[in-house]
């Protein structure tokens, strides 16, 4: 696969920048925009709805992004609910679980905000109780403990796949195993892990997979809660609206089955086809391939952070258990500074703060935030030299 | 510090462009966190900071360097100075509104006067005023000056040259206009006017550009003194009673009617010339009309 090749798939790329954001939210290649836009020049109808030749255009459509999606994660198609984005598929989960009978969730602090916030919110009206697995200060849970943490009281264990601070992966085989053999449902989310390697929900054995389309490639206001049959048919109602209901009387409500029953109101039909352009440009280059890339991304990127002086690295000082995401200070700058410098110096775009994880940040020993550069597929080894280049420049700040 | 300078700065931009609205905007967020002693959440201080250090280091890194460690200070004496100079601009408005120059009653340079278009100056339209030449001629040199002024004075020479040279073609008509700005220029004015009465303006009008300082410090007394050195009969008394100050009033208003702006002003064929060199422009267009005729 040549990689250097597709860079011409984004237009943003034209602009000579280093985009290092993507963990935030990739950028879109212009088979996505351009799905997008047929979306809207040529059906423009709601699907589901009426009977014209648009809407049935629209139907076929947005069904067909559906099939692709499930496709691709390794599921059936009615297992995949399309929401508007990860956050409100892990809402979704954690808000519409039925905890009268089992009140805990285990989770970790590595979280981010997206799935730590729900939970929190659950405990603080009561609902649920919350139980954290013990991590390590590299962003590593405690497998260890996780027998320990998960009993019989367990309704739900919610844990991300790869972390969006350090970029390591969850001990997942063994949290669905325990889970399970407890009766335990297991929430994944994969806003982080989806993108950047290859995930099969059958696979992976757990109950739900949360996941955004903005992340990889696809256009911002999409998302998918995907989520074994049994498993989805277990949730309440979370929005409810118009075809999310088979018969609609004063005296009693007949909501249809998953993933309609979770899908109020008119949907984000764009999104789903874009989605699904991503889906097909992902799988075109093959998940194993994009991990590959990652991998020798990672191990570039952690060098060059590295040969820094005054750098620090949080997390895993190898790329092994990485994927090209890596969280760093350096001595003596802020944070702020050394991320907006990178972008006058060389267009180079960073994040720097919390990253909407701040437990998982100050747990990593950065109590003010930190700088983060997150790769994706269209980044090359020539680039982290000229990161490396200019952080090298930033860096004589700080002595 | 700098988000104090960037309020000032990005608000004054956002009266001419709404691109630097949302800058003033978070600016202003900045200023008031920072008045009420809380941090600034805008991030503005450290966006300016950023761009300013990385702006540096494409120069010279060891600079960058230098300017990131002291930073605080630096923006803490840009600040100052930042103040100090709109003190100061404020100063100079304050003085061109109060006595028609931003140096205020000492006159001087002033870059506001020098901004004015002399263009936009109308002609004035009646032969009032200290009248010499060739009276009778349809060209007509006017001159609105002011005895104490020293870029009237600066002027004089080339006025007593063109005027002997072009006396029989055309004619010449002082208006006093005496600028506020310089102490006893009205004084000064009403004086002339009674040399003229006298029947020695002229030589009069030499003494007066001659030593202006010794005018406008003594007054009165310098005005009187010289009057008397020339053998003015009746000078003193006309000046006691301000004989002409209703007509130098005249002058100075049909002046302002016209536009003047600073002194001395000359009208040749309805085109304006003011300031310093102004009589070597007004020269050269009498020759231009003269040459046509």
């Amino acid at each position: 696969m040549d990689f250097e090749k597709l860079r011409q798939d984004f237009p943003l790329l034209k602009n000579k920048i280093i985009y290092f954001d993507s963990a935030c939210t990739s950028l879109k290649p212009v088979q996505v925009i351009e799905a997008e836009r047929r979306y809207y020049e040529e059906i423009s109808a709601c699907a589901g709805r009426s009977a014209h030749l648009l809407a049935k255009r629209a139907s076929e459509m947005f069904e067909g992004a559906r099939e692709r999606v499930a496709k691709f994660i390794g599921s059936k198609p009615n297992e995949v609910v399309f929401t508007k984005n990860a956050t409100e598929a892990l809402n979704l989960v954690v808000r519409s679980l039925d905890y009268s009978k089992r009140s805990k969730i285990v989770t970790t602090k590595l979280e981010h905000h997206s799935l730590l916030l729900p939970i929190i919110e659950q405990q603080r009206r009561g609902a649920a109780r919350v139980e954290f697995l013990p991590a390590t200060t590299s962003g590593l849970v405690d497998e260890a403990s996780v027998e320990m943490a998960i009993d019989r009281q367990t309704a739900l264990v919610a844990i991300h796949h790869t972390t969006n601070t350090t970029g390591v992966r969850a001990p997942l085989e063994k949290i669905v195993k325990v889970a399970h053999e407890n009766g335990a449902y297991v929430l994944v989310d994969g806003a982080q892990g989806v993108p950047h390697s290859q995930v099969n929900f059958r696979s992976l054995g757990a109950d739900f997979l949360a996941f955004s389309g903005h992340k990889m490639l696809g256009p911002t206001g999409i998302g998918c809660l995907v989520g074994r049959e049994e498993a989805l048919k277990e949730l309440d109602t979370f929005i409810v609206g118009g075809e999310t209901a088979e018969s609609v009387r004063l005296d009693g409500v007949k909501f249809l089955e998953p993933p309609k029953k979770f899908e109020g109101g008119i949907q984000n039909y764009a999104g789903a086809a874009g989605l699904a352009a991503a889906c097909e440009y992902l799988s075109k280059i093959g998940m194993g391939r994009v991990e590959e890339h990652e991998k020798r991304l990672a191990w570039k990127l952690i060098e060059a952070i590295g040969s820094i002086e005054g750098a620090t690295l949080y997390g895993p000082k190898t790329a092994e258990k990485r994927c090209a995401l890596a969280c760093f200070n350096l001595g003596g700058v802020k944070h702020h500074q050394v991320a907006l410098m990178c972008d006058s110096l060389a267009k180079i775009a960073l994040r720097s703060g919390f990253f909407c994880a701040q437990p998982a940040v100050e747990l990593m020993g950065a109590a003010e935030g930190a700088v983060r550069a997150s790769l994706y597929i269209y980044n090359t080894p020539a680039e982290i030299e000229a990161f490396k280049e200019t952080l090298g420049k930033i860096a004589m700040l700080g002595r | 510090m700098l988000c104090f300078v960037a309020l000032f700065v990005f608000a004054f931009l956002s009266l001419f462009s709404a691109k630097y609205r949302p800058l003033a905007k978070r600016a202003f967020g900045c200023v008031l966190r920072k008045a009420t002693l809380r941090p600034c959440e805008a991030g503005l201080d450290e966006e300016l900071r950023a761009k300013s250090i990385a702006e540096i280091m494409r120069v010279s890194p060891r600079a960058a360097v230098f300017v990131n460690k002291h930073f605080e200070l630096f923006s803490f004496a840009f600040t100052l100075l930042f103040f100090l100079s709109l003190a100061f601009t404020a100063q100079g408005v304050a003085n061109f509104v109060l006595y028609g120059n931003c140096n205020g009653p000492e006159g001087g340079f002033c870059i506001y006067s020098e901004l004015q278009n002399p263009a936009l100056l109308k002609s004035p339209t009646t032969l009032q005023g200290i009248r010499a030449g060739n009276l009778s001629s349809d060209i007509v040199v006017f001159e609105f000056g002011c005895y104490v002024c020293p870029y009237t004075a600066g002027e004089e020479n080339k006025v007593r040259k063109m005027l002997e040279e072009y006396k029989d073609r055309v004619q010449f008509v002082f208006k006093p206009f005496p600028l506020p700005s310089h102490p006893y220029s009205l004084e000064a004015a009403v004086a002339a006017a009674c040399a003229s009465e006298g029947g020695k303006y002229w030589e009069y009008r030499a003494e007066l550009f001659k030593d202006q300082h010794k005018y406008s410090s003594q007054g009165d007394a310098a005005f009187k003194k010289t009057a008397s050195d020339l053998n003015i009969s009746g000078f003193d008394e006309c000046y006691d009673k301000r004989k002409f100050l209703s007509q130098v009033e005249a002058t100075l208003k049909e002046g302002k009617e016209c536009g003047i702006y600073g002194t001395p002003t000359f009208f040749v064929g309805g085109k304006a010339f003011v300031g310093k060199n102004s009589a070597d422009q007004a020269e050269a267009e009498i020759k231009r009309l003269l040459g046509r005729n």
